[in-house]
């Protein structure tokens, strides 16, 4: 009973980290209709410039801040300077400079920060809380990535519903002309796109590196498990997002927990998974729009 | 520098035709004979050696430092003359821990460097990848970094290939022997690499205490969540793990218990141990979380070579004096200790395949001799013409902060049901310089 209540726990943080991540994925799609696989070295990117911070004798919050900072203005930059170049072409075509830049940027880590493996810290405990005689599998900072994850949700949420900057974000991503019909300054909605994903996606990355290693290549596996989760979720929907990254999570976590040599057969599961999900339901869990494809 | 110019002179004046008194040995190279170009990757003043090592990615903390040890060794050692006039060239390359950037990067060293053998290529499916290449091609594979059984069990299928440090198999066994007799109560659960480095280790560990074993846990390298195989062991109520892993999960592991408030008594294979490495890796969560290094006080591990916290040790000071006067930047490591013990294996190697080594007499000498040399590591090799495995014992240590204490001297076995017993050699003597003296054994 114990190890199920560790399993699930184990399972439920990192599911809320490939939400994490499967949030800034939707962000973008939403407001650029493109899938930007650069997103896992950008965030690196800024885990390593907060780490710089931290080591240097800043506080975790501050390097926090800046770190969330250089994400949105890297994510702007990149933005104008090299996606606006094959936005409105082919959707391949963005789809291969993102992958293109995420090779690039990883690259730029190594040579400038180093390829070593390094502990991040967290600003929260290690150690699970105490249950009767028991510690679990749920610490100080599992609380602290749930609770930033559902926030980061919640702002999202409002932004694209309550606002009028999310609506012409979503307008201009949807149908370009006619939003710049109607007023909409294009361009600089989808850079502010950008900007906001890349916040988003390094977040994540802070979140992902507590309390863990990192190096340049920290986050690939979770660009496969984000991804995956974004799509359980429809891509389209933060809700949906946060679900598949939980539904995710608790899957592998039992699948390595409880199948023999199931660590190995964490990645192949997640595949399967998205597989079973995409036949059954070829929008997503929670697609409110399939007709609706730009 | 004149020496090896004298002997340059003389080999074209007189332009012998190889033959005479090889008396090899020595450091001078001043012998009557002449040095040739005998083989591939030979000139008459240098040897060039290959290897590939992770600098990068999830393997390289402390796996990264080994060359630069060999490096440091071989620099001084060029310096006092090379080995019979010639100066070794050491070229390693990166390959990431990846068997296909392996396989690439071997390729570069056997065809477009040229080298006259590999030495010490780290990792177990890396250099899976190039053993058929290598043997294939005839290229002497000395020493690989790696426990594996594959190196040295079957020298018909690899007659090039040459294990060195002690098979996981046996290191199991003799920490199984330990177990039983000192902890015959514990329940032991096991944490496994899932390839070769974790099968082989509980193949050996099972031949002693298979009933003692309540679980067994494998993790793939590259998945950092080893939450579920820690709460498994947990649960199976193991109140002594050992550990088959890589230094990163020891890291993970002892995180991941400290989460669980899991607390048995550790025992973490020679690989996946080193103090200083593990306390540097948990170092940026000492921000008030958890005490680095004292993590690990307490756990059990083994040795097959002397360490960096035995200052007193004469090995140790010697490396340490090759360290200060030819290394780069960084502190002398357990690891770069392993890349200059590996270095003096080879050097040994090469001054007893004679004055103009080639390649196949490489192989003879090692298979000839290599079962008398002495040096760094604690017990004798095994090599012959039957067998390529490489040292055959291990003594075992408990880790108190970032220093050891010895708990159980050298043990000695072999693979297979071989029984263990206790080595009664005496440690070897530092030669001068710390640059073997061997015998030409080919001629």
């Amino acid at each position: 009973m114990q190890q199920f209540i560790n399993v699930t726990l184990t399972g439920l943080t990192e599911g809320m980290v490939y939400a994490a991540f499967a949030l800034a994925l939707v962000l973008i799609w939403r407001s650029t209709r493109i899938v930007n696989f650069a997103q896992g070295s950008m965030a690196a990117a800024t885990a390593f410039i907060a780490l710089a911070l931290i080591q240097a004798g800043w506080s975790y919050w501050a390097a926090l801040v800046v770190a969330l900072v250089s994400g949105f203005v890297m994510g702007a930059v990149i933005e104008r300077v090299v996606v606006r170049r094959v936005e409105g072409g082919p959707e391949l075509n963005a789809v291969i400079v993102t992958l293109g830049l995420f090779v690039a940027i990883q690259a730029g880590i190594a040579i400038v920060f180093g390829s070593s493996f390094q502990s991040f810290p967290t600003p929260f405990g290690l150690q699970g809380f105490q249950v009767g005689d028991n510690r679990i599998a749920f610490t100080p900072t599992s609380l602290y990535v749930i609770g930033a994850v559902l926030v980061t949700m919640g702002l999202l949420v409002a932004l694209f519903r309550f606002t009028r900057v999310g609506l012409a974000m979503r307008a201009s991503a949807f149908g370009q002309e006619v939003a710049r019909l109607l007023g909409v300054r294009v361009g600089r909605m989808l850079t502010l796109g950008w900007g906001l994903a890349a916040v988003v996606g390094s977040l994540a990355g802070l979140l992902i590196a507590g309390g863990e290693f990192i190096y340049p290549a920290y986050m690939d596996s979770l660009i496969v498990f984000g991804f995956v989760a974004a799509v359980l979720g429809g891509l389209d929907s933060p809700i949906g997002a946060v679900v598949g990254g939980l539904i995710l999570g608790l899957a592998l976590s039992y699948v390595s927990g409880y199948v023999p040599r199931g660590s190995a057969l964490v990645n192949v599961s997640a595949l399967v998974i998205l597989m079973v999900v995409l036949l059954v339901r070829p929008g997503g869990l929670f697609a409110s729009s399939t007709a609706r494809r730009a | 520098m004149t020496v090896i110019a004298a002997a340059t002179a003389a080999s074209t004046l007189a332009a012998c035709g190889g033959g005479g008194d090889d008396s090899g040995g020595g450091s001078g190279g001043g012998d009557s004979s002449a040095n040739e170009a005998s083989d591939i990757g030979i000139t008459e003043t240098s040897i060039k050696l290959g290897a590939h090592f992770p600098l990068t990615g999830v393997a390289a903390p402390g796996y990264s430092e080994i060359p630069t040890g060999a490096q440091a060794y071989f620099d001084c050692l060029n310096q006092a003359g090379g080995v019979n006039g010639r100066e070794i060239e050491y070229i390693y390359r990166d390959d990431a821990y990846n068997p296909s950037n392996t396989s690439q990067v071997v390729n570069q060293l056997v065809l477009e460097d040229e080298v006259f053998a590999i030495v010490g290529g780290l990792g177990t499916p890396t250099h899976s990848a190039v053993l058929d290449f290598l043997n294939s091609e005839g290229v002497p594979d000395l020493f690989v970094s790696s426990g594996s059984l594959l190196w040295g069990d079957d020298p018909e299928t690899n007659p090039y290939t040459f294990g060195w440090q002690t098979d996981y198999m046996s290191e199991g066994k003799i920490i199984g022997d330990y177990i039983a007799e000192n902890f015959p109560d514990a329940k032991v659960g096991l944490f496994l690499q899932d390839d070769d480095f974790g099968e082989d280790g509980e193949a050996g560990i099972r031949e002693y205490i298979d009933d003692q074993i309540v679980a067994a846990e494998r993790y793939t390298p590259g998945n950092t969540n080893v939450g579920p195989q820690i709460a498994a062991l947990q649960a199976a109520g193991a109140d002594f793990v050992v550990g088959f892993n890589v230094p990163s999960y020891t890291a993970l592991s002892q995180l991941t218990a400290l989460q669980l408030g899991y607390d048995p008594q550790w025992f973490y294979s020679n690989v996946g141990s080193d103090p200083t490495l593990v306390g540097n890796l948990l170092n940026n969560f000492s921000q008030g979380q958890v005490s680095d290094a004292s993590l690990l006080d307490g756990a059990l591990t083994t040795d097959y070579l002397p360490t960096v916290d035995e200052p007193d040790n004469p090995w140790v000071q010697e490396f340490q004096r090759i360290w200060d006067e030819c290394g780069g930047e960084g502190e002398l490591t357990n690891y770069r200790i392993y890349g200059m013990s590996q270095a003096y294996t080879t050097v040994q190697a090469l001054q007893a395949a004679g004055q103009n080594p080639t390649r196949d007499g490489l192989v003879e000498a090692i298979e000839t001799a290599g079962s008398e040399w002495e040096g760094p590591v604690l017990a004798p090799f095994r090599y012959s013409a039957d067998s390529h495995m490489g040292t055959a014992g291990m003594s075992i240590s408990r880790i108190t902060g970032t220093t050891t204490e010895q708990v159980e001297p050298v043990q000695l076995t072999d693979i297979g049901d071989a029984e263990i017993e206790s080595y009664d050699g005496e440690p070897a003597e530092v030669p001068e310089n710390g640059i073997p003296n061997e015998e030409s054994v080919v001629d």
